[in-house]
């Protein structure tokens, strides 16, 4: 039995670049169940941040209909999709960017404060998904004391503290060398294993793409492939 | 919340450190300015009162705008009673009307004013103002003393015979002659100028005035002011005959519009200085604000409401305006206490006139009232400097903010 995540169907989302109206998104038609662990491929202007930003309710498409989790995400308010984005989702960033002022422990936890979580109880999480990603005894530290690779590890215990339904990451290994990139997606990847929360990433690391389950190539805001050992998770209407 | 807004405040220390320092500063020179004002205006207050004025003189209605001889305190012995069962310790009566004084070739109008010279001097400080010879003695019968203005248009010095022609209680023409004991220079041109002081009793007698008075000064603690004034005007709405009891700025309401037009350019001057102080931490909470919109965006996918980011920048702001306020408050209020004990001589830039509202050496204090205004006032800017950058960053799009360069 199926147990769809993502429902977007025809989303488009067009910018305007002076005179000339660009399609970042043209049309995008894509479902993804839950726990899969999906890559969106595909060169700078393909779409496949655009798409990120959707999913995340970071955007709105200018058309089509995006569901996460049986939520209508696009009728959702601002506040609304802040909450949704609280409660659902789990983000990791280029830029690691954490919180400069809050410790490794406090970064992990601030979500789970958000939530309005005890702060013993919160920060027992947040030691145990430090644990997870293989930082135990780097709880104190503030970023500027850490490695880019451990920075990006606590921004993916981060995103998955408070069990979200779907984390996304967006060029997740962008800043980070080619090991500490393969490591990266080594621990994610064991963490979708494990835990079964689904993973969007997207990047043209082709570190990142051969980790992928399923890898959804983009191009000129459309899906033009779904390919991999997954492909029965995520349907994506294609254009050739 | 206030923890991550004071780690922020924390995050360029240097740069709140100048702000927290200009916030200080503004406000510790508002609290001297305070203290220096209201220790003027205090002691103008003060001087107007104890020298010769006192906190509220109780007439026999009318008197004071149409002072005549005969319009005396109706039942004074049951008034006075009344006054000593309000508590207060520090009353005089006097007696008070018109007269001519003549010197040795020419004459001069004046007030005569009939006192008791230990009660008096229990009560006012008019006796300290004496600048040649003495003052009135208890049980002294025909003894005068003259503002130096009036003894020197009369050509009068120490020891010379004075004569005063007034009328008496049935209008007929009384004179007497008495000995100038003393010359009073008060800087106050209506004391030194056209001011004869004569025993009670001799005055009395004079004017076929024996037991009545016309008024009766009282010199209260400022801050029992209002309630003691209430008080006595019920207890003597009771009597029969009428009284008025006027406080001080009634009778001289100059001094007190005086004092709260500068009190009110002093509020103008607070308030451009607001405007400094809200520039200074609205362009501290701005530059945080710009150096950290990809943060802001984070936390924003991450989930932080937009009016949590707003109250942040409010928190920051006002951690500011709290750190600023108390460093200033605390070397304001130092510098207050410090002159308060010191004082700030002024001699010589004071004149004569002066010198009878405004002692030379001022000694500052801060009304409470001001003191409050001015902090809470303070504490508004910052919260004022927080209007725009909370909307700017409540207004934020979470994509733009995360890759803001």
């Amino acid at each position: 039995m199926s147990d769809t995540l993502i429902s977007a169907s025809g989303l488009t989302r067009y910018y305007e670049s002076g005179e000339m109206k660009v399609a970042a998104l043209a049309g995008v038609d894509l479902t993804i169940e839950r726990g899969a662990y999906v890559v969106l491929a595909g060169r700078s202007g393909s779409g496949k941040t655009t798409l990120l930003n959707m999913l995340g309710g970071l955007d709105r498409p200018d058309t089509g209909s995006l569901m996460i989790a049986g939520d209508d995400v696009l009728v959702k308010s601002t506040a609304e999709r802040a909450a949704f984005r609280l409660h659902h989702l789990g983000f990791v960033f280029q830029s690691y960017n954490l919180i400069r002022v809050l410790s490794a422990r406090e970064n992990v936890a601030y979500v789970l404060q958000l939530q309005g979580m005890e702060k013993k109880e919160r920060f027992a999480l947040a030691d145990h998904w430090m644990a997870e990603v293989g930082l135990q005894g780097f709880e104190n530290r503030r970023p500027d004391q850490m490695s880019g690779g451990q920075q990006q590890r606590v921004a993916v215990a981060r995103a998955l503290a408070s069990n979200p339904d779907l984390v996304l990451a967006d060029e997740p290994t962008a800043n980070l060398d080619s090991h500490t990139g393969e490591s990266l997606m080594a621990l994610m990847r064991r963490l979708n294993e494990q835990q079964g929360t689904t993973f969007v990433i997207a990047s043209h690391d082709p570190a990142v793409i051969a980790s992928a389950r399923t890898l959804v190539n983009m191009q000129d805001g459309q899906i033009v492939s779904v390919e991999g050992k997954d492909t029965e998770a995520v349907k994506g209407d294609t254009v050739s | 919340m206030l923890a991550l807004a004071w780690r922020n405040v924390l995050r360029n220390g240097r740069r709140s450190l100048i702000t927290i320092s200009a916030v200080a500063l503004g406000l510790a020179s508002l609290i001297f300015l305070w203290g220096f004002n209201d220790g003027v205006h205090n002691t103008m207050m003060r001087n107007l009162q104890q020298v010769i004025v006192g906190s509220v003189q109780i007439h026999a209605e009318g008197f004071f705008h149409h002072p005549k001889l005969v319009k005396t305190v109706p039942d004074a012995a049951s008034v006075i009673n009344i006054i000593k069962d309000s508590g207060i310790d520090q009353y005089a009566y006097r007696l008070r009307t018109f007269a001519l004084a003549a010197g040795r070739e020419t004459s001069e109008g004046l007030i005569l004013l009939g006192i008791e010279p230990e009660m008096e001097g229990q009560t006012t400080r008019i006796d300290q103002k004496v600048d040649q010879g003495r003052f009135l003695q208890n049980n002294e019968e025909a003894a005068c003393v003259l503002g130096e203005t009036t003894a020197r248009n009369l050509n009068l010095t120490l020891g010379d015979d004075v004569v005063l022609l007034t009328e008496d209680l049935y209008g007929s023409l009384a004179a007497e002659k008495l000995t100038l004991v003393g010359i009073i220079s008060s800087g106050e041109m209506g004391i030194d100028r056209g001011l004869a002081i004569i025993p009670l009793g001799f005055m009395q007698q004079m004017t076929g005035m024996q037991g009545r008075y016309s008024e009766i000064v009282l010199q209260l603690p400022t801050d029992q002011l209002e309630s003691t004034t209430a008080q006595l005007k019920q207890a003597l709405a009771a009597k029969r005959a009428s009284y008025e009891v006027l406080r001080w700025y009634d009778m001289y309401p100059m001094m007190k519009q005086w004092v709260e037009l500068e009190n009110a350019f002093y509020y103008i001057f607070l308030s451009i200085v607001l405007v400094i102080i809200a520039a200074g931490i609205m362009n501290t909470v701005l530059m945080s604000m710009l150096e950290r919109m990809r943060e802001f965006g984070v936390m924003m996918a991450l989930g932080c409401g937009r009016v949590k980011m707003a109250g942040m920048v409010v928190a920051e702001s006002l951690l500011l305006g709290v750190a600023g306020i108390l460093m200033g408050s605390i070397i304001g209020l130092a510098l207050v206490y410090y002159f308060q004990t010191a004082g700030i001589d002024l001699s010589g830039q004071m004149d004569s006139m002066a010198r009878f509202y405004i002692n030379p050496v001022i000694h500052t204090e801060i009304d409470g009232e001001h003191l409050w205004d001015t902090i809470l006032a303070v504490l508004g800017a910052t919260l004022v400097a927080a209007i725009w950058p909370s909307i700017r960053v409540a207004r934020l799009e979470p994509v733009e903010a995360i890759h803001h360069v």
